[in-house]
């Protein structure tokens, strides 16, 4: 239905009644091609996250098929415990100490002892006489101070060293649901077609288990180089240190340079040089960094990256500081932007009022500009912290470990990091260390959504509060 | 307190230091009011503004009085409100512009060198067109400039500052039983009249209104108004305004200011005429004005 004003003197140039009607219908659906093209481009944007999820939760779980070398009811049966009641976690520190005693060879045991002994007043493998030679000697092991281990530990030897589980296939979360069975007569097909590869096991002694590749335990322990003990323990607490670095370094400095360009610089070429060039250092490759940091940092700071200067021992400046200063260099661009945004949004009426009082420049900057400024500050810090922790490129080229095992002690430490771990676990050919890289993946997914969390209901609270 | 004004201001003193140490000496001027003989509380010699390479007024001298309401009206670009940015120094802030001539306050220039600007705003306050309370608490909006210029008191002084200063700006009533709620709470009207308390906060000496009442419905200005007459005993109050109205109801002095288009074609705004405001209402000595006020332009 048209609408229509009966009579009235329309001037020529507008369009008849008529041509209006077409061209509003035109007009109309124009608006709404445009509207759905928008729509595709959401729903792209949604089935390219449902389908990078949907990969890594898929590859995280599923159904693995194991052969113990000896079964943990056995062991547990052995010692008179009812295996239906009794598990190995609920076996006493002395029992598994003696069940490994039992299972390892002499030369293993003195090994893991002086890694970290098993009593605090007595030792099970070693003599006392040569023990303490070892530890009176020039490098004494770790064992000669460390405290003793746990249940826990010694729990988890009894699974490397006794139970000593084989993967022998794994599958994938979604047809571990829907036909668990398939998965069952494919791991019978191995044992048929080659049976010369597991030795003396036969497939009735496969166990069929669900296995979460995210659990804890492969959070709380090191990399390993078989894949049943591997975990990210290491990785994560690189990625840890190496985040608060760029935090703590990018944070002030991108927040001072924002300042000073909004606020106090006046403009000149000079300034436009260098915002012109800020904005283009934000587009430069990560690799472009790391050769900076490689050069800069790494070679040419060497006797302050490796901490020599503080006292600390160290080959050479590939260390958790030079990782996470790079990678502040990498997010200062970002910062800086989009600190700049933020106070360039802050209205101009409240620095007008403040100097109006008498306030000084920076007073004024201080105590209304920056508290209304914060909440978009703290955008950009989310983003330059969430590119920080998924950053790969820069991190090969100054130097992380893609295996490494010892826990970082300090900003001076040899390190590795998440993103390093699943790049060194996606090369290798095992279909386990797959599901353990999309384990990995996961986790650095749940840590960025636990930081952007975080950062949202901090930048709320900020923005909510009047003073 | 008592209207605070100092013979000879040393505005080059760091900032906050008045506050602490007041001098209460009143200046012989001051007795004399508003005669026409005292020197005035700022007195504009020759003034040019520019911003940039334009000149956006010309040869403006002006003298305002001590504890009187002078009034800049005129069309709108003839630079009224350019004029009263320039009486303490908020035009600094534009990185362009410039001011020449001189800007006496007390009989001291304050564009000579070595006076730092945020001496003479701590002197000289300010209340702009659109109410800008800071979005923190109303107690807050009030202590910041007492705070930021020095002011040592004790917890329960700093109430009597806030309460004393709500209570001259005639929004206390109003706003006793909110005092930590934001300032952006307020209705327009009452955002203003805090932002009037946040500058009589500081114990200023002159209070500068650029348009104070033009976001604000009648009642509104209606207090705005009563307000400035109350204050004008305290303090020496110059207000830029579109209404001409209000310039009658409320001010003792008015300037009337014009644009004059250059030989280059530029909009330079000039003073054509200063009287007190009776005088220039009734009977206007320039031709200009009349048409102006008789709403014959502008």
């Amino acid at each position: 239905m048209s609408v229509n004003a009966p009579e009235r003197l329309i001037e020529t140039y507008f369009p008849t009644d008529e041509e209006y009607d077409r061209h509003l219908g035109k007009r109309t659906r124009r608006g709404f091609l445009v509207r759905s093209l928008f729509l595709l481009a959401l729903i792209i944007a949604v089935v390219a996250l449902v389908t990078l999820l949907y990969t890594i939760i898929n590859d995280s779980f599923g159904l693995v098929a194991i052969v113990n070398q000896q079964e943990p009811e056995d062991i547990v049966a052995s010692l008179g415990h009812d295996s239906e009641e009794t598990g190995l976690g609920d076996l006493s520190h002395d029992e598994l100490v003696s069940i490994l005693q039992g299972g390892v060879s002499t030369n293993v045991g003195r090994r893991l002892e002086r890694d970290q002994r098993f009593y605090e007043d007595r030792l099970v493998f070693e003599s006392e006489a040569v023990f303490a030679e070892i530890c009176s000697s020039a490098e004494p092991p770790a064992g000669c101070d460390a405290a003793p281990r746990d249940q826990a530990s010694v729990l988890q030897l009894v699974q490397e060293r006794i139970v000593q589980p084989d993967i022998i296939d794994v599958e994938e979360l979604v047809p571990s649901l829907t036909s668990p069975e398939e998965f069952q007569q494919r791991v019978e097909q191995i044992f048929i077609n080659s049976p010369e590869r597991f030795g003396e096991y036969t497939f009735d002694q496969v166990q069929f288990e669900w296995r979460a590749w995210l659990n804890p335990t492969f959070v709380r322990t090191p990399a390993s180089g078989t894949p049943e003990t591997a975990g990210i323990r290491t990785a994560v607490l690189g990625s840890f240190w190496i985040v608060v670095i760029t935090v703590l370094f990018a944070v002030p400095v991108g927040v001072g340079a924002a300042v000073y360009l909004e606020e106090f610089a006046r403009p000149s070429r000079l300034n436009d040089f260098v915002q012109t060039n800020i904005n283009n250092l934000a587009g430069v490759p990560s690799i472009v960094y790391g050769m900076l940091g490689l050069a800069i940092l790494v070679r040419a700071l060497e006797p302050l990256t490796s901490g020599r200067v503080f006292g600390v021992e160290n080959a050479n400046g590939r260390t958790l500081i030079s990782a996470g200063i790079t990678l502040a260099l990498l997010t200062l661009p970002v910062v800086i932007i989009a600190s700049q945004e933020a106070l360039k949004a802050v209205p101009n009426s409240l620095r007008q009022a403040g100097m109006g009082l008498g306030a000084t420049k920076w007073q004024t900057v201080r105590s209304q500009v920056l508290p209304v400024a914060v909440p978009g500050i703290l955008t950009g810090v989310i983003l330059a912290v969430a590119r920080a922790i998924g950053e790969t490129a820069p991190l090969i080229l100054v130097g992380a470990a893609s295996f490494f095992t010892a826990d970082p002690t300090g900003p001076f430490s040899r390190y590795t990091a998440l993103p390093i771990q699943i790049f060194q676990w996606t090369s290798l050919p095992q279909v386990e260390w797959k599901h353990l890289a999309a384990a990995a993946s996961l986790f650095l997914l749940i840590m960025l959504l636990i930081l952007n969390a975080g950062a949202v209901i901090l930048r709320n609270r900020y923005s909510r509060r009047p003073s | 307190m008592t209207n605070e004004t100092q013979e000879t201001l040393d505005l080059t003193e760091q900032e906050g230091s008045e506050a602490t140490s007041p001098t209460t000496e009143a200046p012989a001027a001051e007795q004399m009011g508003s005669n026409g003989l005292a020197p005035g509380v700022i007195e504009t010699k020759n003034m040019d503004v520019f911003y940039g390479d334009f000149k956006a007024v010309h040869d403006v001298s002006l003298k305002f009085q001590f504890n009187e309401i002078s009034a800049l009206i005129g069309p709108s670009g003839c630079g009224k409100s350019t004029v009263l940015r320039s009486l303490n120094r908020m035009n600094d802030l534009i990185p362009t512009a410039r001011t020449t001539g001189e800007v006496m306050y007390h009989g001291a220039n304050i564009y000579a060198d070595g006076v730092d600007p945020v001496a003479v705003r701590r002197q000289i306050g300010m209340v702009f067109q659109k109410p800008n309370p800071f979005p923190k608490t109303i107690y807050q909006n009030i202590l910041w400039g007492a705070k930021i210029n020095g002011f040592k008191g004790s917890k329960s002084e700093a109430d009597d500052l806030v309460e004393n200063a709500l209570q001259q700006a005639a929004i206390w009533d109003e706003v006793k039983d909110k005092l930590q709620e934001s300032g952006l709470s307020l209705s327009g009207g009452q955002q203003q009249r805090l932002c009037i308390a946040r500058a009589i906060a500081t114990q200023p000496d002159v209070v500068l209104m650029d348009e104070p009442c033009s976001s604000l419905d009648p009642i509104a200005t209606l207090r705005i108004e009563e307000l400035m007459l109350e204050l004008k005993k305290r303090y020496s109050i110059i207000i830029v305004t579109h209404n001409m109205q209000q310039a009658a109801r409320v001010s003792d002095r008015t300037a009337f200011f014009n644009v004059e288009l250059n030989t280059k074609g530029q909009r330079t705004g000039e003073l054509i005429e200063f009287s007190p405001t009776d005088q220039l209402f009734t009977s206007p000595k320039e031709k200009a004005t009349e048409d102006y006020i008789t709403g014959r332009f502008g």
